[in-house]
C-alpha cells in the first residue's frame, strides 16, 4: 500500500497538470453531486470547528487543509468505528453516511493549508532540533524522517507544519498515554512516550510556523 | 535476494555441517532465513525504510556522534542478521526494537530494506576520531581484526561480518567495548575472544583507525 501510493506521488508530482486533469478525472468519477454533498457538508458540519476551508482558527480544532486524502479517510473511518476516540468528532462523524467519506477527503485535503505564528519563540530553536535531529540520548527520532521536510507530510504519515500548537501538544500527549492509538506500528505512541513535556511544547512551537503562510 | 545469497545461505549450511557444531551466534533460521531467501526489491525497501529515517538520516549515513550507525553500502546479510537478532532479543536495542518489531516490519520488507541500504553510496562524512590514534589502531586491527574483517574494513557478507571502514568513531568504540563485556549477546563467540584482552585505549586506537580508512569500493 504505502509504495503504490508513494510512486504514484513521485509519479504525479513533475507535472501539476497531470494531478489536476487526475483530480478532475476522479471528480467526474465520483460524480458532481458527491462533490457538491462534500461542499455542503463541510460548510455545514465541519466548518464550525475546522473553519473556513478547514484552517481552523480554534486552537484546539485541528487545521485539515491540505492533509492527504488518504491521512483523512483513515482518521474519518478511525473516528467511525471507536479505533480513534473523540468525545468531540465521536457524535459527529456518526451523522456521516460512509460514502460522505471520500469525497470530505477529497475537498480538504484540496484546500489550502496555511501557517502560524509561534507564541513562545523561545522554544522554537529546541523544537527545531527535534525536528531535524530528535533526541538521541532518549531515542527520539526526527520528525522530519517521516513527516518530510517543511512537515508537509505524505499519504501516510500527516502533514504537521502549520498546525496548532495546542492541537499537536494533545495529541502528542494522547500518543503518550495510548489515549490514542491509531497510529501506523505504533510510531507514534513509542516516540511521543519518549519526549519530554518541554519537548512536546517546543516542537508543537516549531511546527506552527512552517508552511506557507 | 539473488543467487549469490543463495550460495550464501548453502555455503553456511555446508560450514555449519562440516564444523558439526552450530554456531550459536548466527544459527540461520525462522526469519532470518526467509529474509535471506527473498530477492529484496530495493525501490520497496527505499519506503520501507522512511521509519528510520528520523534517526540513520535520508541517506542512511548515521549520525557523525556515533548514537546510530551509518548503514548505507552495510552488507545486506549482515543487516539482516542484526535486524533479526534484534527482534529476537539476541542483540538489545531498545531504543530501536519498537520501530523494528513484528509488527513494523514483515521479514520480506528486512530483506527489502536490505538491498536498498547495501546499494546506496557511502558518503565519505562521518564521525572520526581524534587521530593520534591511527597508526597504533592499524597495527592491533592489522594482525587480530583484518582476517575476518577484511584488509580494508571490507568485511565480508558471505560470513556475515560487517563493513567496519568509515563507521562512526564513538559507534564503533561503543560496540566493540560491548563485545568484549559480553554485552551484545549475539556477537560471534572468535571476535569475543579475541578482544578480550584489549583495555579501552587499545580499542580507541582501533576505532580511530577505522573512522578514517576510505569507504570501500564496492
Amino acid at each position: 500500500m504505502k509504495t503504490v501510493d508513494r510512486n504514484l506521488v513521485r509519479q504525479a508530482t513533475p507535472g501539476r497538470g497531470v494531478l489536476a486533469a487526475a483530480a478532475m478525472l476522479a471528480a467526474l468519477a465520483a460524480g458532481p453531486a458527491a462533490a457538491e454533498d462534500a461542499k455542503t457538508i463541510a460548510g455545514t458540519v465541519c466548518v464550525a470547528c475546522h473553519g473556513d476551508n478547514g484552517n481552523s482558527v480554534i486552537p484546539m480544532f485541528p487545521k485539515i487543509a491540505g492533509l492527504s486524502e488518504q491521512y483523512i479517510v483513515k482518521q474519518l473511518r478511525d473516528f467511525m468505528s471507536g479505533r480513534r476516540k473523540s468525545d468531540v468528532m465521536g457524535p459527529i462523524v456518526s451523522q456521516l453516511k460512509p460514502e460522505d467519506v471520500a469525497p470530505l477527503a477529497a475537498y480538504y485535503s484540496s484546500q489550502k493549508p496555511t501557517a502560524g505564528e509561534a507564541d513562545d519563540k523561545k522554544a522554537v530553536s529546541l523544537g527545531k532540533l527535534i525536528f531535524f535531529d530528535g533526541n538521541e540520548d532518549t531515542g527520539v527520532p526526527a520528525c522530519v524522517g517521516c513527516h518530510q521536510p517543511q512537515g508537509a507530510g505524505h499519504s501516510v504519515y500527516p502533514r504537521i507544519g502549520g498546525q496548532h500548537v495546542p492541537y499537536v501538544m494533545q495529541q502528542l500527549k494522547n500518543f503518550a498515554t495510548g489515549d490514542r492509538a491509531n497510529d501506523p506500528s505504533r510510531y507514534m505512541r513509542v516516540t511521543a512516550k519518549r519526549m519530554s513535556e518541554e519537548e512536546i511544547q517546543s516542537v508543537a512551537e516549531y511546527l506552527v510556523g512552517l508552511g506557507a503562510k | 535476494m539473488n543467487k549469490f545469497l543463495t550460495m550464501i545461505i548453502v555455503a553456511a549450511f555446508v560450514a555449519v555441517a562440516a564444523s558439526a557444531q552450530t554456531p550459536a551466534w548466527n544459527d540461520i533460521k525462522g526469519e532470518q532465513l526467509i529474509a535471506l531467501q527473498t530477492k529484496g526489491d530495493p525501490a520497496r525497501g527505499q519506503a520501507a525504510f522512511e521509519p528510520c529515517e528520523g534517526c540513520h538520516r535520508k541517506d542512511a549515513s548515521g549520525r557523525t556522534s556515533g548514537a546510530y550507525p551509518r548503514l548505507s553500502g552495510q552488507h545486506g546479510t549482515v543487516l539482516i542478521k542484526q535486524i533479526a537478532d534484534i527482534r529476537a532479543g539476541r542483540r538489545i536495542n531498545p531504543k530501536m526494537e519498537p520501530y523494528i518489531d513484528d509488527h513494523a516490519l514483515t521479514p520480506y520488507e528486512i530483506a527489502d530494506i536490505a538491498a536498498y541500504l547495501q546499494g546506496l553510496p557511502i558518503s565519505a562524512e562521518n564521525g572520526k576520531g581524534p587521530g593520534a590514534g591511527v597508526a597504533a589502531g592499524k597495527q592491533i586491527y592489522d594482525k587480530d581484526c583484518a582476517t575476518c574483517h577484511g584488509p580494508g574494513g571490507e568485511g565480508s557478507a558471505a560470513q556475515f561480518y560487517p563493513m567496519v571502514a568509515a563507521q562512526h568513531y564513538r559507534y564503533l568504540l561503543r560496540e566493540m567495548e560491548f563485545i568484549r563485556d559480553g554485552d551484545r549477546k549475539n556477537s560471534n563467540p572468535e571476535m569475543v575472544k579475541v578482544i578480550k584482552p584489549y583495555t579501552n585505549s587499545e580499542l580507541e586506537t582501533v576505532a580511530d583507525y577505522l573512522a578514517q580508512l576510505a569507504p570501500p569500493k564496492k
